[in-house]
């Protein structure tokens, strides 16, 4: 390749000899880098499962065993997560809750898996789909769990009591989508039946005792009538059974995902498919700019109008008047941080 | 609180009001508090009844042996998507959308299924009979049998035969049992007369028969299995992300890690140089007429 390398410093690739590149461009060497005998060699590390060609293994237990002894697919749930047998009355709970998150009428993942069905799709790719509405507002399991967990350590490791950390925790987080104490659940008892059963078959413990502050202090604070709701039900209990939050989201997205199949399955049953340009958006629903004539490709704005910014006040000129444009995203702001420790909570706030 | 549904639509699933969700006719909280389980509330919710005993343990048996299967495309997909640290819900979503016309048809397997047995109706042939016809179409076809064979159990799926087992256990053979195991006698016989090495059942042509057995659409059956599969995907990129190496190309790890730049081997054209703008017209023509790149072409 050195060959190749020469001809093109001879003819010159754009910017690419420019000297303040670090490197000499036409020094760099072509090729696919050569198998790696230094270190070990590539392999799946899990400690999750493994299979082999005769059985497949989930923390220890040959699944086929688990089944044949009379375990279920909510067992198995526990064992993949959290590498234990449940007990008795924790699968029960565990089936409960699962119940509860199955269906929830035409909500969000049922009305994406449905988009996505009129596309003709396969079912496969509308469950999956469906699985993305779950977010940091919407089934916010993750974040709901973590500051959970990030409160009540202020009681475990300052020796703050319950209430004054639920307190805390609802003075500082009142408005959020996933404080899991809100107006949605004030004439359905289904969340408050969630917190008894768990009482009942005595897998409740300190979540549901520090939920149940949340909700007092979370009252308390409020002007407007609210109570426990189904993310703050089942995400304190899940806690409870010992699952993490990240772990709690996706158990009860995926759980979702089967009602969001029979959603794309009634969609095509009952509906029309969309074909690419089918839809139209009537001009009563447009507010952007008003219709003009575009300009011929010679009258482009010159070089001055374009959108760079010499000076921090021009910058800021321009920012603000993006923000007058919707769509164009200068209005919000998102911290998007590193999950792999501590998952889930996407701070999205607005100028 | 704008509490308008997602999308309009006339439906036969479930409605929800502030006071309750009711699933076919059913209050979700009602059935948790019944003492009914998961695996009921599916039967609820695809089929609007509440199974025997024995299917309900049939379908729980069928989910929990799916639901782990260490490496294959879907956990794959998930762990390769959750290396970018997305939110947690697009790994899981990538497993299931892996589910297609190979990584467990269910679906497919299920309308092949309902097409031979039509046939045997309409052609006044037994299930044995239809079956033989199958096998014969598909191999004579050079098209594989749906439900046979797995790359990684080469000597039989170690879910597969013990479904099969389970059913009948369960008193639940009919029809599509007949059929699948039909299916399979003659695949053997037909491999076996061909000098051809064993391929067993699969844990879709058993887990799907089960699953169509007791009373489950073919596309019900295939989000039974390809749903059910997310949760250990999420189990394996919720591993990845809490204990692997974001990126997979860390050079600092002592195992060469997944996308290092040792993996990659290329294949393709050789390097070459780009051509300048003012060569690009008569360059391109040559490289169209030649017709060189049309074994690069995918």
């Amino acid at each position: 390749m050195g060959d190749l390398n020469a001809e093109k410093r001879a003819r010159g690739v754009g910017n690419l000899d420019d000297a303040r590149n670090p490197y000499d461009y036409f020094e760099r060497e072509y090729g696919t880098v050569p198998p790696d005998d230094k270190r070990a060699p590539f392999r799946w590390v899990s400690e999750v499962a493994y299979k082999n060609v005769h059985r497949i293994v989930a923390r220890g237990y040959d699944t086929t065993e688990l089944m044949e002894e009379g375990y279920g697919v909510v067992d198995t749930l526990f064992v993949d997560f959290q590498a234990r047998i449940p007990l008795v009355e924790e699968t029960r709970m565990l089936n409960y809750l699962m119940i509860l998150a199955l269906e929830d009428g035409l909500s969000m993942p049922a009305a994406i898996s449905r988009l996505v069905a009129r596309s003709k799709t396969f079912l496969t790719q509308a469950c999956g789909a469906s699985i993305l509405a779950f977010g940091h507002a919407y089934g916010a399991y993750s974040s709901f769990g973590n500051r959970m967990e990030k409160y009540l350590k202020k009681v475990d490791q300052d020796g703050i009591p319950m209430e004054e950390a639920a307190a805390l925790l609802v003075k500082e987080n009142l408005q959020d989508e996933s404080l899991g104490v809100s107006e949605l659940m004030t004439k359905d008892p289904a969340a408050q039946r969630v917190l008894a059963r768990a009482e009942k078959l005595g897998v409740a413990g300190k979540h549901i005792e520090f939920m149940q502050h949340v909700v007092a202090a979370a009252q308390a604070q409020s002007t407007s009538p609210i109570d426990l709701d189904m993310l703050g039900a089942i995400g304190a209990t899940m806690l409870d059974l010992g699952f993490s939050p990240e772990a709690t989201w996706a158990i009860m997205a995926v759980t979702r995902a089967y009602a969001a199949g029979a959603h794309y399955i009634e969609e095509v049953e009952r509906e029309e498919t969309t074909r690419l340009g089918q839809e139209l958006t009537p001009p009563e629903m447009y507010d952007g700019p008003a219709e003009c004539p575009v300009p011929p490709l010679q009258d482009r704005p010159p070089a001055s109008e374009a959108a760079v910014c010499r000076t921090p006040d021009e910058w800021k000129e321009r920012f603000e008047k993006m923000k007058q444009l919707p769509g164009s995203g200068f209005t919000l702001i998102e911290e998007i941080e590193d999950p792999s420790k501590k998952s889930g909570i996407k701070k999205v706030g607005k100028l | 609180m704008d509490r308008e549904p997602a999308l309009e639509r006339k439906t036969a699933i479930s409605y929800k009001t502030e006071e309750k969700t009711v699933m076919r006719g059913y209050s979700l909280s009602d059935l948790a508090e019944e003492g009914y389980s998961f695996c009921d509330a599916l039967f609820v919710l695809f089929q609007g009844r509440i199974p025997t005993e024995n299917e309900e343990k049939m379908l729980d048996y069928e989910m929990g042996v799916f639901m782990e299967h260490s490496m294959s495309p879907s956990a794959v997909g998930a762990i390769g998507v959750i290396t970018g640290r997305p939110n947690l819900p697009c790994a899981v979503a990538a497993a299931i959308t892996t589910f297609g016309g190979v990584h467990g048809p269910g679906a497919a397997h299920g309308y092949m299924m309902n097409k031979y047995l039509e046939r045997a109706r309409v052609e006044g042939k037994t299930v044995d009979e239809m079956a033989k016809t199958l096998v014969d179409e598909y191999m004579d076809a050079g098209r594989p049998v749906m439900g046979m064979g797995q790359p990684q159990h080469i000597d039989s799926d170690p879910r597969a035969e013990p479904i099969h087992l389970k059913q009948e256990e369960l008193g639940l053979q009919g029809v599509y049992l007949e059929f699948q195991r039909a299916v399979e006698k003659y695949f053997h016989a037909r491999r076996e007369a061909e000098g051809r090495s064993y391929v067993g059942v699969n844990v879709v042509g058993s887990g799907n028969t089960a699953l169509m057995e007791i009373g489950f659409s073919p596309n019900a059956g295939w989000c039974i299995g390809s749903v059910t599969r997310g949760f250990s995907c999420a189990a394996h990129a919720l591993f990845n992300m809490k204990k692997g190496r974001a990126w997979g190309a860390s050079r600092n790890e002592p195992m060469v890690q997944m996308i290092d730049l040792s993996m990659i081997k290329y294949v393709g054209p050789e390097d070459r140089m780009v051509p300048k703008q003012e060569e690009r017209q008569e360059y391109a023509t040559k490289q169209k007429e030649s017709g060189e790149y049309k074994q690069w072409v995918i």
